[in-house]
This record gives C-alpha cells, sequence and structure tokens, in this order.
C-alpha cells in the first residue's frame, strides 16, 4: 500500500470515528479508539488530524495545553456537499464521461413511456 | 488524385456518414459491432482527413519540378494538416487531463465520506444515484442510500453490474476518444450526434452484461425506479428518453448474429479499405518516384 492510500485510510477512519462520537475529541480518544484495532503511534493520528483540519474538513480548538477536534459537518451534509460540488464541475465542464452513471435524468412525460416499456417486458 | 479522394472520404466520414448511423434502432440491437463500426468510422475519418492534407503536400511538391503555385499549395496544406493535428493533440490532452484530476479529487472525496458495503461505496444520500469513477487501479462502483432503499436485492446486484461491466470495458476510454472529437472539432463533424450515440451504446453494452448476470427483468425495475425522481443531479449521464430505448432493447435478446457480422465487417472494413486502396498505393509511388 503506497503512502498516499495508507493516508487516505487512515483520514477516512478518523473520520469515521468522529463522526460516530459526535462531539470534540482529543488525538488521544481518536488514537485510543483507532488503536484497538491496529498498529497506529500516536504522532501519526495528530498527523492525521492537523491535515484534516488543513482541508477544513475538521474544526479545531484548543483544551489547555492540547487540541481537540471535531467533524466541521456531519457524513449526510458533507456527501451533499461533495455531490453539489462534483455536479458543478460536471455542469461546467461539460465531462459526463468523467463519471459514467446508471441512469440520466428523466423528464415526467418520459417516465410513463419507460413504465410502458418495462410492462412490454412482462412478468418475471 | 490521392488528395481528392481521401477529401472526400474524410466529408464523408464526418459528416453524413455519422448522421445517418446515430438514431438507427436497429444498430443498437448489435450494441458491439455498432460500437466498432462508430470507431472505425471515427477514425478512418481523421486518417482520411490527414492523409487528405499530406498527399496534397506530396503532390505538389515531390514529384517534377514544383513551380511556385504548387509550393505555395504544398505549404498550405501542410500548415492546416499540421494545425488539426495539432488541435486534435491539444484536446487529448486537455479531455484528458481535466478528466483525471476530476476523478481523482471527486475519489478522494467519495473515499473519506462512503461507507464500503457489498464491494461499493455507499454515499449517505437521499436522491437515488448509481454511478461509476473509472480508473485504471482505484475503479469504484458508488451508489447511494436512496438508491438502495428503492431497489431489492436483485435490483442492486442488476445496477452493480451494470457498473462493473462499465469498469471491465473501459467504456470510459470510449467516451474520453469521441469526446476529444467533439471537443476538437464541435462544428465541422456531426460529433455530438455521435458522442450521444456511442453514450447510448455502452449504456446498452452494459446493460446487457447486468442481463447476463442477473436477467432482464430486475435491470429493467431499477432503471425505471433509479429514473423516477425529482432530482437536480442531471447531467451524471444519457438523456432521459434513452432510458426507455434501453429498456425497450431489453426484451430484444435475439443476438442477430448475421447483423452483428455485416456490420462489424463494416467498421473494420472502413479503416483497412482505404488504407489498402488509397494510402498504400500512394505511398509506394512516393517511394517508387
Amino acid at each position: 500500500m503506497g503512502l498516499t492510500s495508507r493516508m487516505g485510510e487512515l483520514e477516512r477512519a478518523v473520520m469515521d470515528r468522529l463522526w460516530s462520537v459526535d462531539d470534540w475529541a482529543t488525538v488521544r480518544e481518536v488514537h485510543d479508539a483507532l488503536a484497538a484495532d491496529r498498529d497506529l503511534a500516536y504522532t501519526t493520528v495528530m498527523t492525521v488530524l492537523d491535515r484534516l483540519a488543513r482541508k477544513d474538513l475538521v474544526a479545531r480548538e484548543r483544551d489547555g495545553r492540547a487540541y481537540r477536534y471535531r467533524a466541521r459537518a456531519s457524513r449526510g451534509e458533507m456527501t451533499a456537499e461533495l455531490l453539489r460540488e462534483t455536479l458543478d464541475d460536471f455542469a461546467e465542464h461539460d465531462r459526463r464521461s468523467a463519471l459514467v452513471a446508471f441512469v440520466g435524468d428523466a423528464p415526467a412525460d418520459d417516465l410513463a413511456a419507460l413504465r410502458e416499456a418495462l410492462a412490454e417486458l412482462g412478468e418475471g | 488524385m490521392t488528395a481528392f479522394t481521401l477529401a472526400i472520404l474524410a466529408v464523408l466520414l464526418a459528416g453524413p456518414v455519422p448522421e445517418a448511423m446515430a438514431g438507427r434502432a436497429a444498430l443498437r440491437r448489435t450494441p458491439w459491432a455498432t460500437m466498432l463500426l462508430w470507431q472505425g468510422v471515427a477514425l478512418a475519418a481523421v486518417l482520411s482527413a490527414l492523409g487528405a492534407g499530406l498527399a496534397l503536400v506530396t503532390d505538389r511538391a515531390w514529384r517534377g519540378e514544383p513551380d511556385a503555385v504548387g509550393l505555395t499549395v504544398a505549404a498550405v496544406a501542410l500548415l492546416v494538416t499540421g494545425l488539426v493535428s495539432v488541435r486534435l493533440l491539444l484536446s487529448g490532452h486537455r479531455v484528458g487531463t481535466s478528466l483525471r484530476s476530476l476523478r481523482r479529487r471527486h475519489r478522494r472525496q467519495v473515499d473519506l465520506v462512503a461507507r464500503e458495503e457489498r464491494g461499493v461505496a455507499v454515499l449517505e444520500y437521499d436522491a437515488p444515484l448509481a454511478y461509476c469513477l473509472p480508473g485504471l487501479a482505484k475503479a469504484r462502483v458508488v451508489v447511494s442510500r436512496g438508491a438502495l432503499g428503492r431497489l431489492d436485492t436483485d435490483e442492486v446486484a442488476a445496477v452493480i453490474a451494470h457498473e462493473r461491466a462499465h469498469l471491465r470495458a473501459r467504456h470510459d476510454l470510449v467516451l474520453e476518444a469521441f469526446s476529444v472529437l467533439h471537443q476538437a472539432f464541435p462544428r465541422w463533424v456531426s460529433s455530438r450526434a455521435a458522442l450521444a450515440e456511442v453514450g447510448l451504446l455502452v449504456e446498452v453494452l452494459a446493460d446487457r452484461a447486468a442481463v447476463r448476470s442477473v436477467g432482464a427483468r430486475p435491470l429493467a425495475r431499477a432503471l425505471v425506479a433509479l429514473a423516477d425522481r425529482e432530482a437536480p443531479e442531471a447531467m451524471l449521464g444519457a438523456g432521459g428518453s434513452a432510458l426507455t430505448e434501453r429498456v425497450r432493447l431489453l426484451a430484444d435478446t435475439d443476438p442477430h448474429p448475421l447483423q452483428g457480422a455485416l456490420v462489424g465487417l463494416a467498421g473494420v472494413g472502413v479503416v483497412v479499405l482505404p488504407t489498402a486502396f488509397v494510402a498504400v498505393p500512394w505511398l509506394a509511388g512516393l517511394a517508387g518516384a
């Protein structure tokens, strides 16, 4: 596994943890939760949280001598934002082929024709 | 003479031929062969256009004692041919890099917020969405929670089989090639029609793969279930009316071997014949001159 994909995997694990806590968490708390099922250094968790904070995915506040972190937005909110952003990108670039979608958008009057075609396919 | 023949061929293959092929329902019954034909026509169009330019250059400037007019014509032809090539290469570069960077960014974001279930990335999102993110090593099938909620087990399997077929066959590369042509020559040729038709054909091919693994009925139900929505997320795929066409094509299970063979042969022929009867004699003549 390359360095970037390990970093990606850790970022994901840390975000998962913060989402499930749904509150402020210290580096120690995140590290303890993640180190339960993997070999992980405390400083690595610190680095990952720092990266996430710089990407503005987590908020950071001082708590005595340490920092505490929490996810900036819920998983659902972040997903919605991601999709909105992606669709803007694609609308702008007219690059539909970047993602190959299962179905496109069907205008309402096409749905009737669509159901008819489905009916003709028969039951089974 | 060679230049003239190739120029006529290029014009035909860039305009009337794709125009006649696009939207022809019968051709979609043999999607694999028809895809081959589209690629053959596009390749032959580009090669004939470039060949026509170069043939004009050699015709005027290679043999005998070229006069001033001949040399001027040759220079202009060379310039135009060069411009066309550069435009194609630039378009290829631009489309390629922008696609890859968009995908890379999107993939990173998806990996962060999605949960992995059944080997696909599931997004916590209410609107039904299903798509694939192509890539050499890091391809993903992405499905929204909203889509999973609307589909039963067989239908989910159909959707996943469809997307995996896109990824396996690298349909994105075909679409990319036709996007490059369209970006390079949006007005001169019927490239939008070609792009739209090729877009539909890759869907038909992926549909067939899904039918082979789960059957037509679940796939058709999934198509209808996911199309029925009021969603802002248009843009991610072929137009809506193409869906009805896809469901209709699911009913046609006959492999149409004769049509498939003829269309496939035409796809190969459109590249091979001009090469053999026009380009090879021309090059041989140059070598002999």
